[in-house]
């Protein structure tokens, strides 16, 4: 009865109804694409993310958090152990996409042949575990799809620098980059030259005269862990644009091999980290336990990190989605909330006489609050499931009509979608919400109809 | 870090005094002899002038003036550098204490610790080179008698050895040419882990310092970025009491160096 | 418990009430018992306080001072809640304006106090159909109130006030917006049903027809008692 009462008179005034039930709607539908549309790009940045860097690393113990100005002094003891425990064990072995070593190190680069160097950042990576961590795309994504990682499994002479790295070290023109700065005037000394010095130098040039090799070079100079000068050579075969400029000014990926060579020396080859990436985010929180376990459990000096500690990008941008969520959620909560107490209360007040009727008949307060409570919640259900209903349609078309555009940090437009499927959780909160938010809008007016007092109502014509 | 960081003048341990043979003795007691060369045997004093050379064209002068002492314990030598020249730089030390290296501002008064790796390049790493322990850093075998070129080009008969340095060496292997006889340092090379070559050194200039005939000048070639030469020049080597305290980081700003 | 020979008892009843700051009197201390099972009305003229009479006899209003007991109830005992109950059971309303749920037909009207009242569905399906029969809408028991005329409307109402069969009913002005011919009928109606269930009708009314149907008259000025009239036994 209550319900066929509720319903009736909502009925009532069908435009004013209509109005309450499309603000919450709109508010359902905004909710549901701009949910959507943010849960595909923190997607994009976890799967940009996990393929850089994947799941979890292990390093020694300390390392995160005191070791990155100094990765020589934290390498790992053992390290081929670790990462045969990693792959062995019965409940990280399914979970397991690839584990790989890896190494870092800071040093001088330099293209001296032209007197160019600079401080670089270098990232030693075994390459085909590199190569099978840039195909991770569980939740089929299409844009950025993984190039190879430019360097050769066979050959650890090869690697990568950053463009900006690469201009500095003039190897501009030779990696064919666009933008090439001009040949610098090199610095005239006007100073008679020494001859002796300069026979000297002269001859020793030619007595360790190396084969000429047409690729672009650099030397790496680095101090070993042992705190020795070491310099290797490294053939550079391509540049690859750094999203970040101080790091495309500086970064220099390698072969592990390399790496360790330079890191290490004449010591013990160790590596800086062991890098996870896992077939499924959604395996992550039990991986990492079970790492934790095994370090505990055998003693060893190690850490376990997971990507959202490692790369703090990832924490930020989904945390400002968030909050940009929030922010909307509530703005829509406010205005739906306007929106109802504004309905209700014209309602409550046309109705007065029949409140003060249906209280000298002998329904209690309490029974008028329910009835008005009861219409607000029906507004509300109607409202929400149509938004949810119509925004998951908006959702759909848009998902097929093929339109793109360019996420921030890549270079390559990407296909505009809104995640619908598995968002069950992101709808059924959208539901809830809008149906609290209705409630609790419709209580004010009801707790005015329900206090009326039953004479005055009745004056009321 | 400042270009110009310390350059030790040459000075070093093994207090062995040189020997003068015909016949080759054991390599690991020819290069203690080519240290000793190099090392009075007492604690002193030496002036240091350092010119760069950019493609045979003077560039740069520093003149040092370094205090050197054998760490009796450890049979390491500790070097307190003064910069004397240019005047830009005058007041300002560098300490080279066990494998340690200080930088001292007296006008910002603070001790700045020099890693290893900002020394890779520039004058710390000749100081390197200059400051090596043959005997006790690095094994020596022979690798046979030859004539080389010295820094005058003049022919020198020579032995080659082949030293490998040992886990704490700076330089994983050198080669090394002494005078046969003398067993004067003539020509070293300075190679790194990877078996890059890094340095060459020529010894000359011999003259007599604290009784006993040693390099005045050394000439330093960077093998890596070739077109930088180094001279050291030392002179007005003269013995010196120096206190324990002069080693001490803590100490730098209360220096005080008279002459 | 119910006092038979009453049907509400006033006792020096004053109801004021604050009005822009002014202290309003509406009633001045009414010492009153109206009998039950009788047609009693309230006269006077307007301002005198009949409306708030009616109001305080109702149970929806409470005195200033003195004390109302109804069908044998204090009311000043009874909680808001307690009251609206008492109401619900005992008192019947028939307003001047009909007062009818717009959203609910004419069947649904009169059921709606047997629904306060918790009853079962074939109870109320009995009694509310018995009810339009005697009102005579039973064909119009599915009609909105907007299909229905003056005295129809009025006629539904008074079916839900008598539908529960309470102890007294309360008129103000019932016949005011019908012609006489509707407002002889409805007064014949409430006259039947008077009879047959000792129901206590209190009116308010200027409608000399439903006043000459009157079995005591209270007259009021002022909000002041200033007569009472029992007519002869018929």
């Amino acid at each position: 009865m209550l319900f066929k009462l509720a319903f009736r008179n909502i009925l009532r005034n069908r435009r004013r109804s209509v109005m309450s039930i499309g603000a919450i709607a709109v508010g359902a539908i905004a909710m549901v694409l701009f949910g959507g549309f943010v849960a595909i790009i923190i997607l994009g940045v976890q799967t940009d993310t996990v393929r850089r860097t994947g799941h979890l690393a292990i390093y020694r113990d300390g390392f995160f958090t005191f070791g990155s100005g100094n990765p020589a002094a934290w390498g790992m003891q053992g390290y081929t152990q670790v990462l045969d425990m990693v792959k062995q064990d019965p409940v990280l072995a399914p979970m397991l996409e690839v584990a790989t070593p890896t190494v870092s190190l800071f040093g001088i680069a330099g293209n001296f042949a032209i007197e160019a160097s600079r401080t670089f950042m270098g990232a030693g990576v075994v390459p085909q575990d590199r190569d099978t961590m840039r195909r991770w795309n569980p939740y089929q994504l299409t844009y950025n799809n993984a190039a190879d990682s430019g360097l050769d499994a066979a050959d650890p002479t090869k690697g990568v620098v950053g463009t900006g790295l690469a201009r500095i070290l003039g190897l501009c023109e030779a990696l064919k980059l666009s933008d090439c700065p001009p040949p610098q005037a090199k610095e005239k000394l006007d100073t008679p030259v020494s001859t002796d010095i300069a026979a000297l130098a002269d001859s020793e040039k030619s007595a360790n005269a190396e084969p000429v090799d047409t690729r672009p070079h650099i030397d790496l100079l680095a101090a070993t862990a042992g705190g020795a000068p070491n310099v290797i050579n490294m053939v550079v075969t391509r540049a690859d644009r750094q999203g970040v400029k101080e790091l495309d000014d500086a970064m220099v990926l390698m072969h592990f091999d390399l790496a360790q060579q330079l890191l290490y020396g004449r010591g013990e080859k160790r590596a800086i980290a062991i890098v996870l990436q896992l077939h499924s985010t959604a395996d992550m929180p039990a991986a990492k336990a079970r790492i934790a376990e095994l370090i505990r459990t055998r003693n060893l000096p190690l850490e376990v990190r997971d990507f959202i500690e490692i790369s703090p990008f990832y924490g930020q941008v989904t945390g400002m989605f968030g909050a940009i969520f929030t922010f909307i959620a509530a703005i829509m909560g406010v205005i739906v909330l306007f929106t109802v107490v504004n309905t209700m209360s014209m309602s409550v007040m046309e109705r007065t006489a029949e409140i003060g009727t249906a209280r000298a008949i002998g329904l209690r307060r309490g029974g008028i609050r329910r009835q008005f409570l009861l219409e607000g919640w029906i507004l509300g259900a109607i409202g929400a499931s149509a938004g949810l209903l119509i925004g998951i349609g908006i959702a759909m078309i848009v998902n097929r009509s093929g339109l793109t555009w360019m996420p921030p940090g890549q270079s390559a437009p990407s296909p505009l979608a809104v995640m619908v499927d598995g968002m069950w959780k992101l709808h059924a909160g959208i539901w809830l919400g809008l149906m609290v938010m209705t409630t609790l809008a419709a209580l004010l007016p009801a707790n005015r109809a329900a206090r009326l007092p039953v004479v005055d109502a009745l004056r009321h014509v | 870090m400042h270009r110009r960081t310390f350059l030790a003048a040459p000075a070093l341990l093994a207090a062995a005094p040189a020997l003068a043979q015909t016949a080759p003795i054991a390599p690991q007691a020819m290069v203690a002899a080519a240290d000793a060369i190099r090392n009075p045997g007492q604690p002193f004093r030496v002036t240091s002038t350092l010119t760069d050379y950019v493609g045979g064209r003077p560039r740069d002068k520093v003149v040092l003036v370094v205090f050197a002492r054998e760490d009796k314990k450890t049979g390491q030598f500790n070097n307190l550098v003064r910069y004397v020249e240019p005047p830009r730089d005058a007041g300002k030390l560098v300490l080279y204490a066990g494998s340690t290296l200080w930088f001292y501002d007296p006008a910002s008064k603070a001790a700045v610790r020099i890693s290893p790796q900002q020394r890779l390049t520039g004058q710390a790493s000749n100081g390197d080179v200059l400051t090596i322990n043959m005997q006790r850093d690095y094994k020596a075998a022979m690798v046979g008698p030859e004539a080389i070129q010295d820094a005058d080009r003049q022919s020198r008969n020579c032995w080659h050895l082949d030293l490998t340095g040992g886990p704490d060496a700076v330089y994983s292997r050198i080669e090394m040419w002494l005078e046969q006889g003398t067993h004067r340092m003539v020509k070293g090379k300075f190679y790194s882990d990877s078996g890059r070559l890094l340095k060459i050194a020529y010894y000359r200039k011999y003259i007599e310092q604290l009784g006993v005939q040693r390099p005045s000048e050394t000439i330093l070639i960077d093998a890596v970025d070739s077109a930088l030469v180094t001279t050291v020049g030392s002179s007005d080597m003269r013995p010196q009491e120096i206190p324990d305290a002069w080693f001490q980081r803590d100490f730098l700003p209360r220096l005080k160096i008279e002459g | 418990m119910t006092d038979p020979s009453h049907a509400v008892r006033l006792d020096a009843v004053e109801k004021t009430y604050e009005e822009e700051g002014l202290r309003v009197t509406a009633l001045a201390g009414i010492t009153a018992d109206i009998p039950r099972g009788r047609f009693v009305m309230i006269v006077g003229p307007s301002g005198s306080g009949k409306s708030t009479l009616l109001n305080l006899i109702g149970c929806i209003d409470r005195p200033s001072k003195g004390s109302v007991e109804v069908a044998g109830q204090k009311i000043a005992e009874l909680s808001d809640d307690a009251l609206t109950d008492f109401r619900a059971r005992a008192v019947g309303f028939v307003f001047q304006n009909f007062n009818l749920f717009p959203v609910l037909s004419a069947y649904e009207n009169v059921e709606y106090p047997l629904l306060l009242l918790g009853l079962g569905a074939r109870e109320r399906r009995e009694r509310t159909m018995a009810m339009l029969d005697q009102v005579g809408l039973a064909d119009q028991a599915r009609q909105r109130p907007n299909q229905l005329s003056g005295g129809q409307k009025q006629r539904v109402a008074i079916a839900r006030a008598l539908v529960k069969g309470p102890s007294l009913v309360l008129a103000d002005e019932p016949t005011a917006n019908l012609d006489s011919a509707n407002g002889a009928a409805i007064i014949a109606l409430m006259r039947d049903v008077q009879r047959q269930h000792d129901t206590s009708f209190v009116f308010s009314t200027h409608d000399p027809q439903l006043m000459s149907h009157a079995d005591e008259t209270f007259s009021l000025r002022d909000g002041k008692l200033v007569g009472h009239h029992v007519a002869e036994a018929v």
